[in-house]
């Protein structure tokens, strides 16, 4: 029971951390079907930033997760503007080969600055590393900063889509590009920040994740798998589906490492991938008989 | 018109192939390894070409199945004891039968989906590789004893490389064949429409399992010879930076064009060989090959070669992006079409 209890904590913690990485799949897929593939080396680089302010550079840790966060979202405008804006035009399949072109690049120049200074980048923990004791049950203290951080930012997300007007300008252009740009919106800009928001919410990500799973240049294809995941089990257009995703994969992930054998942690996203895509096509809360298949 | 024999496709694989036989007489044994691995690419990148440019199957699964073939036959040689000469064959079967398989995920995906269901399946296939130690042996890797030429009246260290030789130009031939076809022209149909090629009477399911069957037969043969070239198998030779630079190769030639696969397979194995002390380059430079050709040249290299040079014959070739047809582009199917697209084109 105390391992039952365990698994499902650590489940729970990286699940909230795989939604977070979900959450920006899901908003550039919603708004422009397309699947980022660059999405988790965003997620590398906002880490690698953070890691050459803050632990490099000396800077505090706050103003360090601002600039990471800045750096994400203009490589998202890059991006948007690179393997999007000029690709349309030859089909969405094109637009996904030049994002893992986008891919490939990002991760040389990782691999490029900061490789080869040890396998991995060690990035200190912003609290203290002293596990914490709820009843019987332990937790890292920094997974419980990730678990806080992932609701702060999925509060702040909702709340963007709600209150501001960058954030209904993006609903409407998801809903119908047409008619939003028949009220006057300029949907290639809101296609920018919808790629831009998409990729700071990785590199946020990257910087919360950073701690935990350490940095290296390959770090964003795994992460990125995990998320699409996630994504793909809760429908890949709904945000509260990215959610329930992620934690449902985490639990996942962690009874199938504590009770058949922990290398099988890794294979449950690639098996959720094949079987939700082919089985459930429209995810747990995906809209029904939306997607063109 | 006699220019159009002299600079056209059939004389460029001529010359490429008189070439790559003539290699062991005058290179040394890295330039041999470089012309091998060029071959081994060829058939790798026919293969996908198949796959994605003639059926338009987007499918990220090719290394995977490559690695299939190479663990197949050097499994078979240290496990049971084959010779390479048995173990080969059987192991580019069983590739594929399991790419085969892929085609049932393929009847219900398309476009995006199918690139990342095929995305898992390729990353779980590494995932065994890695864990299934008693028999792969896990991450390391290990030795398989070399092939044993004693039939061929050849040096041994010049066996492999002739044997690739002349199973490239035959897939080369059969590929050549093989798209000039009904199947050919069944894919090119898929691709274009899969709801017009099921109206002419094309089995979707058929065609696709075909498709798979072929690229993935492919693959499995340049993992055959691949083990016996290097005599060493491990994960990483099979992992998404393999698939990437197939699939550059594939989109730098031109996708749906048999020679563009052996060009943009000759040109960036050189180039790959050029960076191969430096990973994160050889990433930097693939990766943006794959966005420039995205942005500024979809349809690939062949197409200046059909610009200017006249006896360059594609019938095939895919005149849109990856799956669509961009307006103004006429999918041309007939060769006669094709021909007078192409002068079109030049003046």
């Amino acid at each position: 029971m105390l391992m039952f209890s365990y698994l499902m904590a650590t489940g729970i913690t990286t699940g909230a951390f795989y939604a977070l990485v979900a959450l920006g799949i899901v908003i550039v897929y919603k708004s422009t079907e397309v699947v980022n593939l660059a999405h988790g080396d965003l997620f590398m680089v906002g880490g690698m930033l953070a890691y050459t302010c803050y632990v490099m550079g000396g800077i505090p840790y706050l103003p360090s997760l601002l600039l990471a966060v800045a750096g994400a979202f203009v490589v998202g405008i890059l991006t948007e503007r690179v393997a999007y804006r000029s690709v349309l035009k030859h089909g969405l399949a094109s637009v996904l080969v030049a994002t893992i072109g986008v891919s490939f690049v990002l991760k040389g120049i990782g691999r490029y600055i900061w490789g080869g200074k040890g396998d991995y980048l060690a990035f200190p923990p912003i609290v203290s590393p002293e596990p914490l004791q709820f009843g019987n049950i332990m937790i890292m203290s920094q997974q419980l900063v990730v678990l806080l951080a992932v609701i702060v930012v999925m509060a702040a997300l909702a709340l963007f889509f709600k209150r501001t007007r960058a954030g209904k300008w993006m609903q409407a252009t998801a809903s119908n590009p047409k008619a939003a740009m028949l009220c006057g919106l300029r949907i290639d800009r809101i296609y920018m920040y919808t790629f831009a928001v998409g990729a700071a919410l990785a590199g946020a990500a990257g910087v919360l994740m950073a701690p935990l799973t350490h940095l290296y240049p390959d770090v964003g294809f795994v992460l990125f798998i995990k998320g699409m995941a996630a994504a793909v089990l809760g429908g890949l257009t709904s945000i509260p589906g990215a959610v329930l995703g992620g934690v449902l994969l985490g639990l996942a992930e962690q009874l199938a490492a504590g009770y058949l054998h922990s290398s099988f942690q890794d294979v449950v996203a690639f098996l959720v991938i094949m079987f939700a895509l082919i089985f459930l096509p429209t995810g747990l809360l995906g809209a029904r008989g939306l997607r063109k298949v | 018109m006699t220019l159009p024999v002299l600079v056209g496709n059939r004389s460029f694989l001529a010359l490429l192939f008189g070439a790559l036989l003539a290699l062991p007489a005058f290179a040394n044994q890295y330039t041999l390894f470089v012309g091998n691995l060029m071959l081994l690419y060829i058939i790798l990148a026919l293969g996908l070409n198949i796959l994605v440019g003639f059926a338009g199957l987007l499918a990220f699964a090719n290394a995977a199945i490559y690695g299939i073939g190479a663990y197949g036959t050097a499994l078979l040689q240290v496990h049971l004891g084959w010779s390479f000469w048995a173990a080969a064959p059987v192991g580019a079967v069983l590739a594929m039968l399991i790419g085969t398989l892929l085609a049932f995920p393929a009847l219900r995906l398309s476009g995006i989906f199918l690139a990342l269901a095929t995305l898992a399946f390729a990353q779980a296939t590494q995932w065994v590789l890695w864990h299934w130690q008693s028999v792969t042996f896990g991450a390391g890797g290990f030795r398989v004893p070399p092939p044993d030429f004693g039939w061929i009246p050849v040096k041994q260290d010049y066996g492999i490389y002739f044997v690739s030789w002349a199973v490239t130009l035959g897939l080369l031939l059969f590929t050549w064949r093989i798209m000039r076809s009904r199947i050919g022209r069944a894919f090119v149909a898929m691709r274009d429409g899969e709801i017009a090629a099921q109206s002419l009477g094309i089995d979707l399911l058929t065609y696709k399992a075909m498709a798979f069957a072929l690229s993935s037969f492919y693959a499995g043969v340049a993992g055959a010879l691949y083990s016996g070239l290097l005599g060493f198998v491990s994960p990483e030779a099979f992992d998404l930076f393999q698939m990437i630079i197939q699939k550059a190769m594939i989109v730098v030639g031109g996708l749906g064009s048999v020679v563009g696969s052996v060009l943009g397979a000759a040109l960036l194995v050189y180039v790959m060989e050029v960076l191969r002390e430096f990973k994160s380059t050889q990433e930097i430079v693939f990766g943006a090959l794959l966005i420039a050709f995205m942005v500024f040249q979809p349809h690939g290299l062949v197409v200046f070669m059909k610009r200017w040079l006249p006896g360059w014959e594609e019938p095939l070739h895919l005149a849109g992006g990856v799956q669509s047809t961009a307006p103004g582009h006429d999918t041309s199917v007939a060769g006669a079409t094709s021909k007078e697209h192409a002068s079109a084109e030049r003046t």
